[in-house]
């Protein structure tokens, strides 16, 4: 069965979303694949649990989908909106110094 | 997907109080997900069922799935998420609407409604012309 990671993840799935939907709109399963690709697939996740992530974040006015006709199917495309760009600049300067004082906390020798 | 799985995750999202449009489109999308990832299987070579454990596998477990969904508040329907406003909201609602009811329900059985008010109209047409017949014989004899 997919598993997550949590202990990791938090926060994690949202800027990624974020970030990827402000290269292009795209569907949830184009999405899973774009993070696999994008990561390296150093991120698994269980694949169904994009869609409350991405109807949160549409909710709260980051997101916003529409509806695509696609070879016969009705995909739900979903792309960035203002407040989004927002959310995904603050969250990309978070994760910066997050990353950055735990690279500085790794680095620095231990005393033993 | 199989159906049943699927059913029983709507059933369920409901009775946690997720909005139904919410709930809806939630399946709707995990159904559209499980297709992609058995054509993708078909396409990788696997055989039909193969391809469908396997994108059971990587949909992941519907229960984390429920459990994600019901982890947003905002995903709720607003009773849920106001349950002490929706207990003043709900009756003085449907106080409010009790006039209504009658018009509405009109409305929604106009066909019926017209029949009926034509039946009387008609009956009503029948008995005044033999109401004046009668009163018409009593006259002239």
């Amino acid at each position: 069965m997919a598993q997550s990671n949590p202990p990791f993840m938090s926060g994690v799935p949202e800027l990624l979303l974020l970030r990827l939907l402000d290269q292009s709109e795209m569907y949830g399963y184009e999405l899973v694949r774009s993070i696999r690709a994008a990561t390296g697939e150093a991120i698994s996740l269980g694949e169904g649990v994009i869609y409350p992530a991405l109807h949160a974040l549409e909710r709260n006015g980051s997101l916003q989908s529409k509806r695509k006709a696609v070879a016969g199917r009705t995909r739900v495309y979903y792309s960035l909106t203002g407040k989004g760009r927002q959310r995904l600049e603050k969250l990309h300067s978070d994760w910066r110094r997050i990353q950055g004082g735990i690279a500085t906390a790794l680095e620095t020798p231990s005393h033993a | 997907m199989p159906e049943l799985q699927l059913t029983e995750l709507h059933s369920e999202l409901l009775r946690s109080g997720v909005a139904p449009r919410h709930a809806r489109r939630t399946i709707a999308e995990l159904a559209d997900h499980y297709d992609d990832l058995v054509e993708g299987a078909l396409g990788d070579g696997a055989d039909r069922g193969a391809a469908e454990v396997r994108a059971l596998d990587d949909l992941g477990d519907l229960r984390d799935i429920a459990t994600a969904i019901k982890a947003q508040p905002e995903l709720r329907c607003w009773a849920y998420r106001f349950p002490h406003v929706a207990l003043i909201v709900y009756p003085l609602t449907c106080l409010a609407l009790l006039p209504a009811v009658p018009v509405m329900a009109g409305v929604a059985h106009a066909g019926y409604l017209a029949r009926w008010a034509a039946c009387i109209l008609l009956s009503g047409l029948v008995t005044a012309s033999i109401f004046l017949f009668l009163q018409l014989s009593i006259t002239l004899t």
